[in-house]
């Protein structure tokens, strides 16, 4: 099982007159041959306009809970006509992963989630694991060089970091372990600020970020 | 109690309405009144009947105003999910094919009338959909007890490749031509101009029935009433309980 590098960083960052805030995700994402169209791959998907999600495990399994997700959001929205707080659709979605370790002829979801929202309650961050335990982070990664990398964000990470220095961070925290020359082709990043829109960072604006850091 | 002595209650709320659609050269201007009715009683005078499908694709509904509130809204987060599963802009037939499975479904039971228009990838389109299921597609249409007040405006002004504002104006007059010859229409008029990449929704976009004669003073009352004369009855004798030594009362 090809288990990818991710590193999260959320962040607050206090300006002098407005307190906003936001969170960072970020993965690099290995393609099996150098033949593979990256463009085609997304491992950063959005769940709601104001939240995301990156996974690190088998992508086809991710994909269904994206979906999973993404309709429960949609169904929440529906009936309380309310945009699903991160927790609840932590909650939910966490909910079908432990159904998968309880019910008979199924598998375990070989996935752990790491879900970026931005709500009333302020910037989240939430792991959630195959076994349905989910757990709320300030900063974290997973995969492959995860004590490395959790480390290192010990080291960098403070409460009251800019969204430019948590981009750069997260870039940092990632190339500690990175095989090969990083690039906007080959890592992705998902950034949700105070305006509570997801977004993914574009190649070129990934490469405008990685000139900085050089 | 009412009904004995000859009240009839109000029927469910009706949009009565009058919705018309253009399509023109690069766009689509849909068009609403705001009137709410139930019965012969306007319920609402600024109701908002053009509704959101998707950020490219608008939709006006005339009829039973819960039936194209629910429909819209449940076609709409249909929509929103397809988005995010095909990472792609939503198509007007899409919405379309949604909202006519739907409504046949329920076989006219739904009594949604609408209006559908939008842009997208294909280019600008407008279509109406009946209560039963079937839906026309249209270069003009208009929808709605105030339909065939609007549909004269229409017939007798629209030429092909109109401009923005000529649509606007065209979409404005034939509103207002059901709001003044049809009773089941009023208020104000809506708007929403959606060209690609573009949407713009004017929100009483007209509004030629003020309210007139508003006191701006408001009103106070001048003279304080005079106190001639004050007595205060009691309505229950106070009657006091003494414990006469005695055992507390037994369980």
């Amino acid at each position: 099982m090809p288990s990818q590098l991710l590193a999260l960083v959320k962040l607050h960052w206090g300006l002098k007159s407005i307190t906003s805030n936001g969170v960072v995700i970020a993965t690099e994402k290995k393609l099996p041959s150098i033949l593979v169209d990256e463009t085609s791959v997304q491992k950063i998907q959005i769940l709601t306009p104001n939240i995301g999600v990156v996974y690190s495990g088998m992508g086809p399994d991710s994909r269904v809970l994206v979906r999973k997700s993404r309709k429960q959001a949609e169904q929440y929205n529906l009936l309380y006509k309310e945009p699903i707080p991160v927790t609840q659709l932590v909650r939910e979605t966490a909910a079908v992963m432990q159904e998968f370790t309880q019910s008979g002829g199924v598998r375990p979801f070989g996935v752990s989630l790491l879900v970026a929202g931005y709500d009333d309650k302020g910037p989240q961050l939430y792991q959630v694991d195959p076994s349905g335990s989910y757990f709320s982070w300030k900063a974290s990664a997973m995969g492959k060089n995860v004590s490395n990398a959790k480390t290192f964000l010990e080291k960098r990470y403070t409460d009251d970091m800019e969204l430019e220095d948590a981009i750069h961070t997260a870039i940092l925290t990632l190339k500690e372990g990175f095989e090969g020359q990083i690039s906007g082709k080959n890592i992705e990043i998902g950034v949700i600020e105070a305006d509570r829109t997801f977004r993914v960072l574009t190649a070129a604006q990934i490469e405008d970020y990685l000139q900085e850091v050089e | 109690m009412l009904t004995k002595k000859g009240l009839k209650p109000p029927g469910y709320l009706k949009t009565g309405t009058t919705i018309v659609g253009v399509v023109c050269k690069d766009c689509v201007v849909l068009g609403a009144d705001t009137r709410a009715t139930a019965g012969s009683i306007v319920a609402d005078k600024n109701c908002e009947k053009i509704h959101n499908m998707a950020p490219n694709i608008l939709c006006c509904g005339a009829g039973t105003a819960a039936d194209t509130e629910a429909v819209t809204d449940n076609i709409s987060s249909q929509l929103k999910l397809h988005r995010y599963h095909t990472g792609r802009e939503s198509r007007v037939v899409t919405a379309l094919t949604l909202l006519k499975s739907h409504l046949f479904r329920y076989q006219g039971h739904v009594s949604a009338a609408l209006v559908l228009g939008g842009v997208d990838v294909t280019g600008p389109h407008l279509h109406t959909i009946y209560p039963h299921g079937s839906t026309d597609t249209l270069p003009f249409a208009t929808m709605g007890s105030g339909s065939l007040a609007a549909m004269a405006i229409f017939e007798s002004e629209y030429r092909e490749g109109l401009t923005r504002d000529e649509g606007v104006n065209l979409v404005t007059k034939a509103i207002c031509s059901g709001i003044f010859n049809d009773l089941g229409s009023g208020s104000n008029v809506d708007i929403c101009v959606i060209e690609k990449g573009k949407t713009e929704y004017l929100r009483n976009h007209l509004t030629p029935n003020p309210r007139t004669y508003i006191s701006s003073k408001g009103y106070t009352f001048s003279k304080k009433t005079e106190v001639l004369h004050t007595k205060i009855t009691p309505l229950k004798e106070l009657v006091d309980v003494v414990q006469v030594g005695g055992d507390a009362m037994e369980e």
